[in-house]
């Protein structure tokens, strides 16, 4: 592993997280490069959401440290707003504003945050949708959507800000299987733009083909790690081969 | 029998006789479905007109002296305000018809109305009607008055029996068009009946009917022109700025005398530039240079309160503090930077104006005897909400809050004050407020009723908006910080504005009550509708023992204000639900 | 092997560095709290200060001597008309507020049911004649209905003449001085007869609940609420002559009386302060075994830090209050103390005959005015306007609560039931109305507290209540503040027991529920 080199944009290094009196991160130590695709995979309740919620302080590590493009995250204001305006998040569940229309919805934080004109909001954010596929839905509001395209402008939303990293906490988990496949499509396309990105995802066919590498949670720690072709066809922790057996067999 | 071949469509049959929608069968369904329900309708149709009998004969008594009500009716409208500037009342009567006029046009009012429904609605006011007027042969009514019941009623119920006989198919009007038709049908009837009281005011209500829809065509011609949503926005901020120009400026009495403007005048002036100068600075200063800025202005602003500055620099120093404190998270592109210079101007030169109010010998903060009668109570009403909301919504902030010493106190204020009755807060206000000023000096008692039913009905408002503040799902939170909006961004961008639509019926309802309660003010004696109709009236030499009389007026009054109130509360209700889903 | 991976060498990681303060998200957040704790502090400081001075400026103080000293003011009604102290006069104020209060909640839920329920009923009259009182009712304000009725009582009923005897004669009295009604009152055997009724009661429950385990278990018909009620009467049957053997119940109050006020102020002080201690310390050692996993205690944020400090904080607090303000322990032993005596005196072998007397209305002629005899239970106009306000006005909304009860109810609920076979009125009571109640309950005791805030209209129609007393009694001595403090203190320890109650009633259910 390159842990601890230059071109390192994430590093952690051994993260506890508790929720009252439940240890949900046992020590997590990992790095990620620069423009690498990094698949977590494992159980529910194993970790892995919390872990890169982590990552831009969506929730707080309670001991070890994470540092992200160069900056600590500590509780100095500063460090925790340079990291959320680097790193953009998908959710399970969208989290659109449903008071916001789809464009709206891609400009407001364009505007306010990294105080852009409106004009230059909404430019950005016609380009994006054109590139995550749903040009002509500018102007509804998310209730109309389907969940696919929801989640498509939930993409959109979070590239509009520019970040370095891409963080995907589950983001197909919520959907119809039909529309899986068009926000994996979007996904795909950004990892060969070179984007620096961290999914939590049970697609095992998106992570065989694009990842970078392959993170096993469980139980709060990395069981294993490794590229996909030798995290799939050659195991070498037994719980990643049970993991993997279960997950396959259907 | 399922290899049987389908039968060709049949023709649909009529119902069988007994499901047909005819009186006996109606009657049969809702009134006599079971043996007890019979029973019920026997006896509360026997209640029933032994009832409306007793209320006949009340009404209709010899003893009642219902002819003080209309010469009072300017007492009841404004109390004692000085009948030579009654102009200025009718002034802001017209402010407001004219801005109801622009909201007609997004109220809903661009709907349909059926002409059946209407039509069966006047054929059930008229056997209504006619049914009172029967019952009144039994009663002392005048042989005018019944006639007049017997023959109206006939003539209404006849007239709504003919037209929906005579109509084949239902027909919709627009229900703007419907307004117009009821309004002049309405000042018709009113030329007609009320002509000896209202002689002197007919003038006045034709103007004020045809400035309300004379603003609703200039509505509907400008929203072809502009965007619904500006109209909107537009028309709310007109709303909001008619409550201090209506009573500060044109209804306020004695009127400013200009030649008194204090000393401290120029200097104001000069924050005001002071502060348009301050907003640019700090809206291209990084943030915390900015946040070092604020912290100077904010000890400046605090600390004035300790040396003998004028009161009005004090103010607008804390008012700049507040502006300039949102300026790092809410004007740092040149659009929203233009905003805040321009919403600063504004609000500065009204926090001047409001000042210049409480100077010398036209001192309003001491003289509030010109509001009285029902314009007290709207201006209490209306004046308690405006005041109460931005109170209440930062109660509900705190009591929402992550942080433990803010929620603590904003819990304790909202648990004290919904804890204890109103009267007890306004005997707080009218009695102790003077304690705490230097010797000698109070407030208006309708300044100080004003704080006290603010002060109370933020609690309430805190918790309805607290609800709404739950109901936003974390995941927008999270969202919207994983987007980098800071907490102020997100409380004003992402979570007030959907918690406010969870909570505008619950809002709605507290204004009806808040409305209601404004009559509370008559027990510590400002002369509101109720105090005029409870004491002032019926003490005149010439309307002694016109109490109850009075209190009916006041109660129909009151009622109808409510009334209306929650119904269009209701079909906003539905509207929204409709909306958002 | 695993181990290998995760294990690796960190060269690289510059040592954690801690931020300014002025960037520090901990430090903001507190110094911001503790900034407005200390102005609203400093606010109040100023304010009171400045009152204070104001108020020697004008000859008054803060002190509690309206209290003790003569009022000289006159009340309408109640215990004490002519009260020799401010206490009475405030006694005498509560208790009619309470009377209201009471008598209205009742009264309004009864008329709320009947209300709320018809405007449900298929039968399109009644349906309709209960929209419209709820819609009258709710939409007038209540000072306006109250006043109406005080007027109304005052001079529409006939006027009292010596040989009135009211709409039904023996029962009924209806004038402008008053209504009065026939009612029981209990004499001074009640409260030894009111122990067998509790007994009765407990015993009735404990019948009940054991014909319902048979009626559940072995499937017979074992009429539970028919045994339970002849239980009740039976016990109440012979407790209405067997009364006196209560009076040892009296023995018991009165020894522990003397008992209480046996032993010295200090020791209550010390076991008082003591306890204040120990429910502090309790509460943070709870809340640290909440936060304490398998693993040993979770971190604590700095809420967490702030709640136990603020338990320890409250209870050092208490106890140094206790311990050195010893007039308020003084209070609670000599409130305890007469309490007990108050029941003492309530019991006595010796006291025999009814503990009922049945009264009837009837004019008595003083002077040469009638006047109501108190031989009836009798409504001054002000009582029966604040009385019929109240209770109309929050009866409209019970109507309302009612209703969106039942109708929280799915409809699935009902169609299940008739699928089992359950008629209309045992769907009614066993599935619809416990489903109904849960949802009723919390907004029922919010009307229920706000009737008990609206009767401090009393005001307006000259009705003795607490806010009524009050303002006499400033208009007398000035001291507002003192009197503001003294209804605030009695309206909020009002809503905190009904809260307190509809919470307990709450969590029951939901038990219930499981």
């Amino acid at each position: 592993m390159e842990n601890g080199t230059t071109n390192d944009i994430i590093i952690c290094e051994n993260v506890k997280k508790w929720f009252g009196d439940f240890q949900a991160l046992r020590g997590v130590t990992v790095s990620v490069a620069e423009g690498e695709v990094v698949v977590i995979i494992g159980p529910s309740g194993s970790g892995k959401s919390t872990f890169i919620r982590c990552i831009n302080r969506l929730e707080q590590h309670q001991e070890g440290r994470i540092i992200v493009g160069g900056t600590e995250l500590t509780s100095d204001v500063r460090n925790i707003e340079r990291i959320r305006s680097e790193v953009g998040m998908v959710f399970q569940q969208f989290n659109l504003f449903p008071h916001l229309t789809v464009l709206q919805n891609i400009t407001l934080a364009q505007i306010w945050v990294r105080k852009r004109t409106r004009a230059e909001a909404e430019e950005r954010a016609r380009e994006l949708l054109e590139r995550v596929g749903i040009p002509e839905q500018a102007s509804k509001y998310p209730g109309q959507l389907s969940g696919g395209q929801q989640q498509r402008v939930a993409i959109a939303r979070s590239l509009a800000m520019d970040p370095k990293i891409m963080l995907f906490d589950e983001p197909t988990s919520a959907l119809d299987p039909e529309m899986i496949k068009e926000v994996l499509e979007v996904m795909q396309e950004l990892a060969q733009t070179g984007m620096t990105i961290l999914a939590v995802t049970h697609e095992m066919g998106f992570a065989r083909e694009v990842a970078n590498r392959i993170l096993l949670f469980d139980e709060g720690q990395i069981i294993e790690e490794g590229p996909p072709a030798q995290f799939f066809n050659n195991p070498r922790h037994p719980r990643t081969r049970m993991f993997l057996s279960q997950i396959l067999s259907h | 029998m399922s290899l049987q071949p389908h039968e060709l469509p049949r023709p649909s049959e009529p119902p069988p006789k007994a499901l047909r929608s005819t009186g006996i069968n109606w009657m049969r369904r809702n009134l006599f479905n079971s043996v007890f329900s019979g029973a019920l309708t026997v006896l509360l149709t026997v209640g029933l007109l032994v009832g409306i009998l007793a209320v006949l004969r009340f009404l209709f008594s010899p003893e009642r002296r219902w002819e003080v009500i209309p010469p009072n009716a300017v007492n009841y409208a404004v109390g004692s305000y000085p009948r030579e500037d009654l102009a200025n009342v009718w002034r802001s009567v017209w402010i407001i018809a004219a801005l109801a006029g622009l909201s007609t046009v997004f109220w809903g009012l661009g709907g349909r109305v059926s002409l059946i429904r209407t039509l069966a609605a006047v054929r059930a006011a008229g056997v209504t009607v006619l049914v009172v007027g029967a019952l009144s042969l039994w009663s002392p009514a005048g042989f005018a008055v019944r006639s007049w019941l017997v023959w109206g009623g006939a003539f209404l119920a006849a007239a709504g029996w003919a037209g929906m006989r005579s109509i084949r198919e239902d027909r919709t009007f627009s229900a703007a068009s419907a307004l117009a038709a009821l309004l002049l049908g309405g000042l018709a009837i009113g030329w007609f009946l009320l002509d000896a009281v209202a002689a002197q005011w007919h003038g006045r209500l034709v103007v004020t009917a045809l400035l309300l829809l004379a603003f609703h065509w200039i509505g509907r011609l400008a929203g072809t022109r502009i965007s619904e949503q500006t109209m909107k926005r537009g028309t709310t901020l007109l709303w909001l700025l008619s409550f201090p120009v209506i009573y500060l400026h044109v209804q306020r009495s004695p009127r400013l005398v200009w030649e008194e403007v204090t000393p401290w005048l120029p200097w104001a002036g000069l924050v005001v530039v002071a502060g348009l100068a301050v907003i640019g600075l700090v809206s291209r200063l990084g943030r915390e240079q900015a946040a070092a800025v604020n912290f100077l202005l904010g000890g400046v602003a605090i600390l004035s309160w300790a040396v003998q500055w004028p009161m009005a620099i004090r103010v607008l120093a804390l008012l700049l503090t507040l502006f300039s404190l949102a300026t790092p998270t809410f004007a740092a592109s040149p659009q929203s930077r233009r905003i805040f210079y321009w919403s600063w101007l504004g609000g500065s030169l009204c926090l001047l104006y409001f000042f210049l109010l409480g100077t010398g010998s036209t001192d309003l903060a001491t003289r509030g005897e010109f509001l009285g009668g029902f314009n007290l109570t709207l201006m209490l009403a209306v004046g308690g909400i405006a005041l109460s909301f931005p109170v209440g919504l930062v109660l509900a902030l705190g009591r929402t809050s992550t942080m433990p010493v803010f929620r603590l106190m904003s819990t304790a204020y909202i648990e004290v004050v919904r804890g204890v009755p109103l009267i007890t807060v306004l005997f707080f206000a009218d009695k102790v407020i003077p304690r705490f000023l230097p010797q000698g000096l109070d407030f208006a008692g309708e300044a100080k009723a004003l704080l006290a039913i603010a002060a109370f009905s933020a609690a309430y408002l805190a918790e309805n908006l607290r609800g709404g503040l739950q109901s936003v799902s974390t995941g927008q939170f999270e969202a919207a910080r994983s987007l980098g909006m800071t907490t102020a961004q997100m409380t004003m961008l992402i979570t007030l504005p959907q918690a406010l639509r969870a909570v505008i019926p619950a809002m709605v309802g507290q204004a009806i009550a808040l409305f209601k309660d404004t009559s509370l003010v008559a027990i510590i004696g400002l002369a509101d509708f109720l105090r005029v109709a409870r004491d002032v009236v019926p003490n005149q030499p010439d309307s002694l023992g016109s109490i109850l009389e009075n209190l009916l007026l006041a109660a129909v009054v009151y009622w109808i204000f409510a009334f209306s109130f929650s119904r269009a509360s209701l079909r906003l209700e539905k509207r929204l639900g409709v909306g958002t889903r | 092997m695993r181990d290998q991976v995760h294990q690796v060498n960190q060269p690289s990681l510059a040592p954690p560095t801690r931020p300014p303060f002025w960037r520090n998200a901990t430090f903001l957040k507190w110094a911001a709290q503790i900034g407005a704790l200390v102005g609203v502090a400093a606010l109040g400081f100023v304010l009171i200060g400045e009152a204070l001075s104001n108020m020697r400026a004008q000859g008054l103080s803060l002190d509690w001597d309206l209290l003790t000293d003569p009022p000289g003011i006159q009340l309408g009604e109640g215990i004490f008309t002519h009260p020799e102290t401010g206490l009475e006069a405030f006694y005498t104020g509560a208790v009619n507020m309470l009377r209201v209060a009471l008598s209205g909640i009742v009264a309004a839920t009864l008329v709320g049911l009947v209300v709320g329920v018809s405007r449900l009923s298929s039968n399109w009259l009644a349906s309709r004649l209960a929209t419209v009182f709820v819609e009258t009712f709710r939409n007038i304000p209540v000072l306006v209905q109250v006043v109406f009725w005080f007027f109304f009582a005052s001079l529409l009923f006939p006027s009292l003449r010596p040989d009135s005897s009211g709409p039904i004669p023996g029962w009924l009295l209806v004038s402008r001085k008053g209504v009065s009604f026939a009612w029981p009152f209990p004499q001074e055997t009640f409260w030894q007869w009111a122990v067998f009724l509790v007994v009765g009661l407990l015993l009735a429950r404990r019948v009940y609940r054991r014909r319902l385990f048979r009626v559940e278990e072995a499937g017979e018909d074992a009429r539970p609420l028919t045994w339970a009620v002849v239980v009740l009467l039976v016990v109440a049957a012979v407790g209405w002559y067997a009364h006196p053997l209560a009076g040892a119940v009296g023995w018991a109050f009165g020894g522990v009386a003397a008992s209480v006020r046996a032993i010295p102020l200090l020791a209550y002080q010390v076991i008082l302060a003591a306890i204040s201690i120990y429910f502090g310390q309790r509460w943070i050692r709870r809340f640290l075994d909440s936060r304490r996993s398998p693993a040993g205690l979770a971190k604590l944020t700095d809420d967490d830090y702030f709640r136990m400090v603020m338990a320890g904080l409250v209870g050092i607090v208490g106890a140094a209050a206790l311990l050195m303000l010893p007039g308020i322990t003084e209070l609670g032993t000599e409130l305890v103390g007469s309490l007990l005596e108050f029941f003492d005196r309530k019991f006595d072998f010796l006291r025999i005959g009814a503990p009922l007397a049945w009264g009837q209305p009837s004019v008595e002629l003083p002077g040469r005015f009638p006047q109501i005899a108190d031989t009836g239970m009798t409504m001054t106009p002000s009582f029966f306007g604040i009385w019929m306000g109240v209770t109309l006005y929050t009866s409209a909304f019970v109507a309302e609560i009612v209703r969106g009860g039942v109708l929280s109810v799915p409809k699935g609920q009902s169609e299940a039931g008739y699928a089992l076979g359950l008629r209309w009125g045992q769907l009614f009571r066993m599935v619809i109305l416990p489903q109904a109640f849960r949802v009723i309950l919390p907004p029922l005791g919010n009307q229920y507290l706000n009737l008990a805030k609206n009767t401090s209209l009393g005001i307006a129609v000259a009705f003795p209540e607490m806010v009524q007393v009050g303002q006499t009694m400033f208009n007398q001595t000035g001291d507002t503040i003192q009197v503001i403090l003294l209804w605030m203190g009695f309206y909020l320890s009002i809503s905190l027991l009904l809260s307190a109650l509809v919470n307990y009633y709450n969590r029951r259910t939901r038990l219930v529920e499981r």
